[in-house]
């Protein structure tokens, strides 16, 4: 693996742009689950 | 907003394209080809994804800080949500430089982490952050939360620049640009350290996650305002 990595080093860069997907990806996932919970709150709020 | 949510898709696309695409060559001819680093090699092409994060993360405890000091001038709320939201995001940020350091720092430096300046400093970044937000969550009241993390805000967006851009140079370290570093201050500074088609793509790259960083943001803010809205009406 250390050996294959230091030959094929574009594997290092792939890996660091997908923990920046990653990262990015998670965060808009929990920012979609807030927006859910908001969407639900106010709809219940809308129709009592 | 147009321009910032197509802009910062339209410029991060190119980077990861020309940043992974365009090949490395001994003796580069013209714009399609990067110099081979001596060290670096394809790594160098890390520069375009790692150092951005650290810079978006600064500027988003920046814009914290800023929207801090408009809460304590206006003591509006909603400057209180524009301030946690800059927060949120630029620990976020900070998150992604450190797990992206610590990657090609594996690979350059021979293990994750090395205690080098920087990281030392991103490290501490990391607590002060993450100590506003448990700060945040320990009040009850929202006028007491809202005015003891703007102060807050203002006394670690003051630290933010210290820490990312005077202490690690001050310091001999393993980072470019650190203390006795015979090519300069690091790839922000110094012009010579990259080759001309480098540098545009490092700047670019900049642009295009300080974009990014906008439109989250924007997202952010108007979220945390239909909470704070929804909550109102409930109570």
């Amino acid at each position: 693996m250390e050996e294959f990595l230091s030959v094929n080093q574009m594997y290092i860069v792939l890996g660091i742009v997908l923990l920046i997907w990653i990262g990015l990806a998670s965060y808009l996932l929990r920012l979609d689950k807030k927006l859910q919970e908001l969407e639900k709150r106010i709809n219940k709020g809308g129709h009592s | 907003m147009k321009f910032v949510k197509y802009g910062s898709l339209g410029i991060i696309s190119i980077v990861v394209l020309a940043g992974l695409g365009i090949p490395l060559s001994p003796s580069p001819q013209g714009w399609l080809e990067f110099p081979i680093i001596p060290g670096l090699e394809d790594k160098a092409r890390n520069l375009f994804f790692h150092v951005p994060m650290a810079w978006t993360s600064v500027l988003a405890f920046l814009v914290s800080t800023y929207f801090g000091f408009r809460y304590l001038r206006t003591k509006e709320i909603d400057y209180d949500l524009k301030s946690v939201s800059a927060a949120g995001l630029g620990l976020l940020f900070c998150i992604l430089a450190t797990v992206t350091g610590a990657l090609w720092a594996r690979f350059n430096w021979g293990s994750f982490w090395n205690w080098d300046p920087r990281q030392t400093s991103i490290f501490i970044l990391l607590l002060i952050y993450g100590a506003y937000f448990a700060l945040r969550s320990a009040i009850e009241s929202e006028e007491k939360r809202a005015s003891l993390s703007a102060v807050y805000s203002i006394i670690g967006g003051l630290t933010a620049p210290f820490f990312i851009f005077v202490m690690p140079r001050m310091m001999a370290g393993l980072h470019p640009g650190a203390k006795g570093d015979p090519s300069g201050k690091g790839p922000l500074f110094e012009a010579k350290m990259l080759a001309p088609n480098m540098r545009v793509l490092f700047y670019l790259s900049l642009i295009g996650f300080t974009l990014l960083f906008i439109w989250m943001l924007q997202m952010r803010i108007r979220t945390a305002r239909l909470d704070y809205e929804s909550s109102l009406e409930q109570s």
